[in-house]
């Protein structure tokens, strides 16, 4: 095995005339912890979007494990990626502990017994034991994103990426999510992070990336990005956002 | 009167009927276990003769008497309209859950179909744009299908209607389908497309995605807009009287020829009617409530919202 796991090749993205995407390139080893920053607009989720095919790209390639994905079969590929949402987007009909089976009995056809052992396991993991049986209204917007993270761990996924998974959630359900998270990373997992939560991305972070109209103008790791920021657009918007969502 | 009560009062209404409709039922089709088929259970002359004693007494007791000779006229043809009630019921159910099975892959291809999406909306707008007897007709006279069920065995023999019940069935059937397609996709398209793009995200293909996610989401916002169906079709279904079939409003019409009691006896046929829309939509409440969950498919759910 390599160490490389993602590797996204010059990509360029557009909606109709509206390019979004111009020509992102970055690589992720296993287990670095990538967090994306930049304006909105600037082309964040449709990056994330592109790397599990939800979008598909006009130009460049992205390779997982060292093979292009758009040589894997779909399905493949977005049980070997997993996904959080902003708006959680758990399925609003099944339990916490269904919101977790349907894949595994669906996708990797475990039987119901392991698929419910598997699931229970992973809900304990995200703090949810209790909640297993409840249905997603009945949970807070923190326990929903824990069972949206628990569902996607579920699959065994090489690589997790978040689209702001804190951004729909009142400041006090916020940090039960980034712990969640920040568990995530000291485990190993390979993350690619959508936030402004800078203090997550300070402490967990290998690398953040800024970008901005669809260019990715800097990347490095966090110390030297806020300290030491080469572009100053850089340094303006990071300088923004700190202040706005705080260094912890 | 609070809810409750109205739910105890409409409750032991819909269980006379039943207690009634069953029992004459199970009576007639198994030769006057009872009373001889089609007879009343009570004699009505009594009644009748007590009514005409109350009238000749005057105000207020010829009030009574009233009430007393309405009696003696439902006692009297009931029997015959029952019959015709069970075909009513038979065309109505039958229609609503076949034509669901058709509307469902239908309202799914006019969501998320390319060619099928054009089928289907072609399909919908002929059947919702043509009259429904014009339909019947097509289907009874001008097709074949008649002799092809009277072909069938037990077809018209014993408990089995007869063939035009099967015609009708088909019809209903095909029109049901094009008005509970538009309901669904309706409900489909009140989804949140974050529903199927999350299937999606955990490696679901797309029909799974909308078989297991959206669907069992949006059949539950059509539950209000299925019971109107059932409500409909439940009238609607009269109009199979024009190809023959003795269903409700056949029999009350042929038994109003017969006596030249026609006020009356559309008069009963709609109190009929009443018991079984009512009996439709106290069903698809119970429905409504058996499969309610919390934030899916408006209010009620099963548990309170914390949220």
């Amino acid at each position: 095995m390599t160490e490389e796991l993602l590797d996204v090749d010059d990509v360029h993205q557009s909606y109709g005339e509206e390019k979004v995407l111009e020509g992102i390139s970055f690589e992720m080893d296993r287990q670095d912890v990538k967090v994306l920053v930049g304006p909105s607009g600037s082309g964040k989720s449709t990056m994330l979007r592109c790397i599990n095919r939800l979008t598909d790209i006009d130009d460049g390639d992205i390779s997982l494990d060292g093979e292009s994905i758009y040589d894997l079969d779909e399905n493949d590929l977005r049980r070997q990626v997993g996904m959080v949402f902003q708006d959680f987007n758990l399925f609003a009909h099944l339990t916490a502990l269904e919101n977790v089976t349907l894949g595994l009995k669906r996708v990797r056809g475990m039987g119901g017994k392991a698929a419910v052992e598997k699931a229970a396991w992973q809900l304990e993991a995200v703090g949810l034991r209790e909640q297993a049986n409840s249905y997603p209204a009945e949970l807070s917007g923190g326990q929903k994103q824990r069972v949206g993270i628990a569902r996607a761990l579920a699959m065994d996924p090489k690589l997790m990426l978040f689209d702001e998974p804190t951004s729909a959630l009142d400041p006090e359900l916020i940090g039960e999510v980034l712990e969640v998270m920040r568990e995530l990373a000291e485990e190993g997992m390979t993350m690619l992070v959508v936030t402004h939560e800078m203090g997550f991305a300070r402490q967990a972070a290998t690398d953040v990336l800024f970008l901005e109209d669809g260019k990715l103008v800097e990347q490095g790791p966090p110390d030297q990005l806020f300290e030491q920021p080469e572009n100053e657009r850089t340094e303006a918007f990071l300088g923004r956002l700190t202040k706005l969502h705080g260094g912890q | 009167m609070t809810r409750s009560t109205k739910r105890v009062v409409r409750d032991a209404m819909l269980s006379v009927f039943w207690l009634w409709f069953g029992v004459r039922l199970l009576n007639d089709w198994f030769g006057g276990v009872l009373v001889p088929a089609g007879q009343p259970f009570f004699d009505p002359q009594p009644v009748s003769e007590a009514a005409v004693a109350l009238h000749d007494a005057g105000a207020p007791a010829s009030w009574l008497g009233d009430l007393l000779e309405s009696l003696a006229f439902a006692m009297t043809y009931l029997p015959d309209l029952a019959a015709g009630a069970w075909l009513t019921v038979v065309l109505t159910v039958l229609a609503t859950i076949l034509g669901l099975a058709i509307a469902v892959p239908l309202a799914a291809a006019r969501v998320y179909g390319n060619v099928t999406h054009w089928i289907a909306l072609a399909f919908i707008e002929l059947i919702r744009g043509t009259p429904l007897l014009a339909q019947l007709f097509v289907l009874y006279f001008a097709l074949p299908l008649s002799r092809w069920f009277a072909a069938v065995p037990y077809v018209g023999t014993g408990i089995v209607p007869a063939q035009a019940v099967w015609v009708a069935v088909i019809g209903f059937t095909i029109n049901s389908a094009a008005y509970q397609a538009e309901y669904i996709r309706g409900s489909i398209e009140g989804i949140d497309p974050g529903q199927l793009t999350a299937a999606r995200s955990i490696g679901l293909s797309r029909i799974q995605g909308i078989r297991f996610v959206v669907l069992p989401q949006a059949l539950r916002f059509a539950i209000p807009s299925w019971t109107n169906e059932l409500v409909y079709l439940t009238k609607y279904s009269s109009l199979a009287a024009f190809i023959t079939v003795g269903e409700l409003f056949h029999a009350a019409r042929s038994a109003a020829y017969a006596n030249y009691r026609f006020l009356d006896l559309f008069l009963l046929a709609a109190v009929v009617y009443l018991a079984l829309v009512l009996s439709a939509t106290t069903t698809m409440e119970w429905v409504r409530r058996r499969v309610a969950i919390p934030g899916v498919g408006g209010s009620g759910g099963g548990r309170m919202s914390t949220d």
